[in-house]
């Protein structure tokens, strides 16, 4: 029993794998076709990532929000939901966790927790109001959740400026002091001056979390029970408004706390008019992952790998920036539709057994 | 003799189970042929592999004679192969032509020539007697109708092999005899037919021969006109099977469920069942009898929660549970194995283990602080799996969509019983079952009855509610026509009762009612 | 089975890490020192070819190292936080980019650690100045910082418009409401008001017709509001404000076809080619022009001359050619033009002053 277990893990792994190699390979081909050798620009975009402490530290960083909002998507598809809004949901975290930091002038242990804690609520809220709009008139949470995206821009790019703005900057609040920043000193050190933060931290204990609740709790059960077959769940006496609220306010909560990585640790202050492309990217680090939290850990730093890596890749080879976007947007999306190679892995096993 | 289908020692093999081994049918031009067994014996499996879903690990299939490989369903198309399955594949809001022509869409330049389709399929329904109006919306015609239509897609496509996969399962009684009639005129203008089935009566009705398999095994191939119905249900189950339940007579003890007056919104917000009254007592199986959707549905979700009584009270073992959540209700003793068991019965992506504690996962031993305890579930699941004879390919970790129907619906039975409950609500707790497996749920539900439990039982099949009720009640749009004693009546009073027909016999049945 | 799907796999990410492994770790790509200089840009928010600031940027770049023979790379950070840019600039400068230019405020943060960071490596920031996030400015010896006085490249660019049209109305569209952008509104104003008094136009200026959209990049609201200015009888716009100035050219350029005449003036670099609706016609009238690419150049060249004013704080104006509106305008006068030369002299010998503060203006 144990090693069809293990054969199942495999499938899951093997179908990641395959999916990041194709697109590894379709990116080649573009590259063929820019008139730049695959293999030094793969060489750079590796070493980008990785080729000192420092810039495995940023890989890193660049990780740690995709790792939030990669949990918060892979969550909410365990429980039956489809959260697109993690994107609104990690800007108003964000916002939290930065008004907070520009409010208080606490220790600075005490104001982390503070900010942290702000994030979470932050993101929660945002995503309780898709979550009450589903359980009690059956809005969909994918229409909804875009929706509350915009709300949570224009939110933002009210009330930065008119609470949080620096001296004359609109476009951003103003700098977080160093004791409500989730960067800290020995951390910075230790790689090299890299931005890599305490985020990270709270990344991979909130991944273990998450596959904790998911796989051992009496509460993952229920949620899953509700998102698989809600009819069943109810059949049960599994109240299933309460799950699918509960669910979006975790999956909220996740990508909330993605946005105080991003703006209180990869950056010092919140910047208004954009909405987080990490809050979209999410979904395709989910799906990577086949929505299992730890492996939305390996899935968000392969990520964080192409994203830190491109620039490097650009700068010494001639490679076009905008191609290299390509390049890396061919990359995910090929990673992202492992369905596609699940239905090819599993004709291979066909074929293989029909001979 | 010519065969138009040789199935040559088929085998095939799932992870953990052998669904097809060494087997061999043979289909004449021109006969309706019967492939019988019990769920999960591979009957399905076996026509997959004719129909090029599957493909099989040994063995060869010739069609008329010469060996083909069905790589694909495209390819069973090309070779004449058709198959009904038991779920439709249609789009509602498609008119019939529509659907039948889909994917084969026959184009005048840029657009499709419907009138041209429309024509034939016409011409294809007169010719077989199949009464289809080409024109309709799948969603305006009746369930027996769309089972035609899936029928003339074939045609349409000129099979001539056809497949049918338990095609009465979803038919009432006037339907099944009208679609035995197509099928005699299909296979008179030349058509032959494998009848995917483990209804005996139905196989007596129209099959000329009869192959039986038994847990992936071939058991042997009858001519149905010189086989009783007794010889081939001990092919298919491997035993004697009993048609009758033997149940004791015993006395009704205190009431269990005692209804007031109630009163259910049904889903379009209209009176799905009005002012109902009924007692349950301990030790009685009660049947609820009536024709689909004269309000059985409304009455069960309103026992167990799923909807709310608009009036009246609902009282458990005398406390009234009218405003209780469901789980609650559970908790008072009620247990209750659902009308839908993909629906509601199951979480299909659960292992068997997750779903055997559906309503328990809560309570001690198999969760504490809010954690679950793995290990007690598991031995828990795998004991109810031992009672109730769940077979499953990975035991207690199968993924419960992989089990067959009947081992869903005996785990669901189990995992109902075994939290040993004062009244058990079993809605057609053998819908879709073999007759070993129903003859083991009957047995398991008298048993409970001995042990003075209560019983409501709501089914669809007269049978079976004769089989098992004390006494029987008889609904009709959404009022209780009146209550029998089981004994005391025929089938043929009740089915009259069941159209709302109110008799003489009906004020007899309430003075016995009276004298209790 | 799957094992041999596995090993496929990982046989593939094998190579490939390899590959990487393989390639030898530290040492940069290319020799140093201004013999052979690499220059690099990262962009800011936008796209290289915005017709802005990216743009104007580049093609100094560009030029210098056309014309000087050297080495050019931009790129294109993902997000425009201070690590993002941080990052782009470490990627220039582990790839050899020792010489770094920058277009925007946004990367003051990220310059002020970056000169401290990389001190072998020389730095331009263009339109701000290095600080930690407090406005303490700190220009160290390998950075320069480029400011440019837009207020008198908006006061020439309304002179103009006011001279051209004579009477009529005038209206401004800005994006964010930064420094850079009130200079523009500011000194057009002034620009116009200069005309009225001593050329005998007669322009109008209503303080409803100047806003700030309040983004670079919202394309529809620049249209939208456009629209409503042009609605209310306004004869011309100056947009200084990205993406929402492309809204209102794109609004100017459909009411042309349809027989209005209305204006639009451009910003930062000549504009005329992004409003040709037809032939060789253009809706825009003129453009208030930072010599952006001038200065990236100018840079570019004192590095290579080894006289890079390293440390300082470099402001082009008008007396040393740093704004202006194009040479060529195809839609004013050759009278206008000469008046407008004539004044613009009067700015560079300190005849005319124009103001970078708001005062009576409006907004």
């Amino acid at each position: 029993m144990k090693l069809k277990m293990i054969k199942g893990i495999n499938k899951n792994t093997i179908v990641s794998l395959l999916s990041i190699i194709l697109g590894l390979l379709a990116g080649a081909v573009l590259m063929l076709i820019t008139g730049s050798n695959p293999i030094d620009g793969y060489t750079y975009l590796f070493r980008g990532g990785f080729m000192n402490i420092e810039r495995f530290g940023n890989t890193l960083a660049t990780a740690t929000p995709l790792i939030f909002t990669g949990l918060s998507v892979a969550f909410a598809f365990k429980t039956g939901l489809f959260n697109i809004g993690a994107a609104g949901q990690m800007l108003f975290g964000g916002f939290c966790a930065t008004a907070v930091g520009l409010s208080l002038t606490w220790p600075k242990p005490l104001l982390l927790m503070a900010m942290v804690l702000s994030a979470i609520l932050g993101g929660a809220l945002w995503a309780l109001i898709p979550g009450l709009l589903k359980a009690r008139f059956n809005v969909h949470e994918v229409v909804s959740t875009i929706m509350m995206n915009w709300i949570s821009y224009w939110v933002v790019y009210y009330a930065v400026p008119a609470y949080l703005k620096g001296s004359f900057l609109e476009t951003e609040s103003r700098r977080l002091p160093h004791s409500a920043s989730l960067r800290v000193d020995w951390l910075t050190n230790l790689f090299n001056g890299s931005y890599i933060n305490l985020g990270i931290f709270l990344a991979i204990a909130a991944a273990l979390i998450i596959a904790f609740i998911l796989n051992r709790t009496v509460l993952g059960y229920e949620l899953k029970a509700v998102g698989f077959n809600r009819h069943a769940a109810e059949y049960a006496g599994i109240n299933v408004n309460k799950s699918i609220i509960l669910s979006m306010m975790i999956a909220g909560a996740l990508a909330g706390l993605g946005g105080a990585a991003l703006y209180t640790g990869n950056a010092f202050n919140i910047q208004i008019g954009v909405l987080p492309s990490q809050g979209f990217d999410g979904i395709a680090v989910s799906l990577l992952a086949s929505n299992s939290p730890i492996g939305v850990l390996g899935a968000a730093i392969f990520f964080g790998l192409l994203y830190s890596g491109r620039g490097f890749m650009n700068a010494m080879t001639k490679i076009p920036p905008e191609i290299a976007d390509t390049i890396i947007a061919t990359i995910i999306y090929f990673a992202a539709t492992n369905v596609l190679i699940e239905g090819f892995v599993d004709r291979i096993r066909r074929k293989k057994r029909g001979v | 003799m010519e065969y138009v289908v040789e199935m040559l020692n088929i085998r095939k093999e799932f992870p953990g189970i052998v669904a097809n081994d060494d087997i061999t049918l043979n289909l004449k031009k021109g006969e309706i042929l019967a492939l019988l067994g019990e769920n999960g014996a591979g009957k399905s499996t076996l026509m997959g592999i004719l129909f090029g879903m599957n493909q099989p690990d040994s063995g060869s299939i010739r069609i008329n004679g010469s060996e083909v490989q069905i790589s694909n369903p495209n390819a069973a198309n090309d070779l004449g192969i058709g198959m009904v399955h038991q779920h439709f594949k249609l789009v509602h809001n498609f008119t019939i032509t529509e659907n039948i022509i889909l994917g084969i869409e026959p184009k005048a330049w840029l657009t499709i020539d419907i009138k041209a389709a429309s024509k034939r399929i016409r011409e294809l329904s007169e010719l077989y007697g199949l009464n289809v109006d080409p024109d309709a919306k799948i969603e305006d015609v009746s369930v027996g109708m769309q089972q035609r239509v899936e029928i003339l897609k074939m045609l349409y496509r000129n099979a001539e092999i056809l497949i049918m996969d338990e095609p009465t399962a979803v038919l009432t009684p006037q339907e099944i005899s009208e679609l035995a009639n197509i099928m005699k005129r299909l296979v008179s203008e030349g058509k032959s037919i494998i009848l995917i089935t483990h209804k005996l009566k139905e196989i007596k009705a129209v099959a000329d021969r009869c192959t039986v398999i038994r847990r992936g095994k071939l058991i042997g191939t009858v001519d149905v006109a010189t086989t009783s119905q007794e010889e081939m249900a001990e092919m298919m189950v491997g035993r004697q099977v009993s048609f009758k339940v033997d149940k004791e007579q015993q006395e009704a003890g205190e009431v269990v469920l005692k209804l007031e007056d109630i009163s259910v919104l049904n889903s379009r917000k209209v009176m799905g069942l009005k002012n109902f009254s009924l007692e349950v007592r301990a030790g009685e199986i009660v049947g609820i009898a009536g024709v689909e959707g004269n309000g059985q549905t409304e009455l069960v979700e309103a026992i167990t929660g799923l909807r709310k009584a608009e009036a009246g009270r609902i009282f458990l073992k005398g406390k009234d549970i009218t405003e209780l959540p469901i789980r609650s209700r559970i908790r008072h003793g009620m247990a209750h194995i659902p009308e839908d068991r993909h629906k509601r019965g199951l979480v299909l992506d659960y292992t068997l283990e997750e779903n055997m504690v559906l309503e328990l996962y809560d309570c001690p031993p198999f969760s504490k602080n809010g954690l679950l305890n793995k290990a007690d579930i598991r031995s828990y699941a795998e004991e109810i799996m031992k009672h109730f004879d769940v077979r499953s390919g990975q035991g207690a970790i199968s993924v419960a969509r992989s089990l067959s129907g009947g081992n869903q619906q005996k785990a669901i039975v189990g995992r109902e019983l075994e939290q040993n409950p004062e009244l058990l609500i079993a809605v057609q707790p053998t819908r879709g079952l073999d007759v070993g497996s129903i003859e083991y749920i009957h047995k398991r539900l008298v048993e409970q009855r001995s042990k003075g439990k209560a019983i409501l039982l709501v089914s669809l099949e007269l049978s079976e509610i004769f089989n098992l009720s004390d006494r029987i009640a008889i609904v009709s749009n959404g009022e209780l026509v009146g209550v029998v004693d089981a004994d005391k009546t025929s089938e043929n009073e009740v089915g009259l009762m069941m159209t709302g027909i109110k008799r003489g016999e009906r004020l007899e049945a309430q003075n016995d009612q009276r004298h209790k | 089975m799957g094992k041999k799907l596995v090993s496929l796999a990982l046989a593939v990410m094998m190579v490939l890490l390899a590959l990487v492994g393989c390639s030898k770790p530290s040492t940069g790509p290319d020799g140093e020192g201004s013999a052979d200089l690499k220059v690099g840009m990262v962009t800011d928010a936008g796209t290289i070819d915005d017709k802005s600031f990216n743009q104007g940027t580049w093609e100094g770049v560009l030029k210098a190292g056309d014309n000087l023979k050297l080495s050019t790379q931009y790129l294109k950070p993902a997000g425009t936080t201070e690590g993002d840019y941080l990052k782009e600039i470490a990627n220039l400068y582990d790839a050899g980019f020792k010489f770094i230019v920058t277009p925007g405020y946004k990367f003051e943060t990220a310059i002020f650690q970056a000169q401290d960071r990389y001190t072998d490596a020389k730095f331009v920031l263009i339109d701000g100045s290095p600080h930690a996030g407090d406005y303490n400015v700190v220009v160290k010896e390998n950075t320069v910082s480029i400011f440019f006085a837009e207020h008198e490249s908006g006061f020439l660019a309304g002179l103009a418009t006011a001279l051209q049209l004579k009477e009529g109305e005038v209206g401004f569209i800005g994006g964010m409401e930064i420094p850079a952008v009130q200079k523009f509104n500011w000194g057009f104003q002034q620009g116009i008001d200069y005309a009225n008094e001593n050329y005998d136009t007669n322009i109008k200026m209503d303080k409803e017709n100047f806003v700030y959209q309040g983004s670079f990049d919202n394309v529809a609201a620049g249209q939208q509001l456009a629209a409503k200015m042009y609605d209310k009888g306004v004869n011309a716009i100056f947009a200084a404000a990205g993406g929402v100035g492309v809204g209102v050219i794109n609004e100017a350029k459909t009411r042309v076809k349809a027989g209005e005449e209305v204006w639009v003036v451009g910003v930062d670099v000549d504009q005329y080619s992004e409003g040709i609706y037809e032939g060789n016609k253009s809706i825009i009238l003129t453009s208030a022009m930072k010599e952006i690419g001038t200065a990236a150049y100018d840079m570019i060249k004192a590095e290579k001359d080894g006289k890079f004013p390293g440390g300082e704080i470099l402001t082009f104006d008008a007396k040393n050619n740093g704004v202006g509106i194009p040479a060529e305008n195809p839609n004013l006068s050759a009278d206008v033009t000469n008046k407008v030369a004539e004044v613009f002299k009067k700015l560079q010998s300190g005849e005319v002053k124009v103001s970078d503060e708001q005062g009576e203006l409006i907004k």
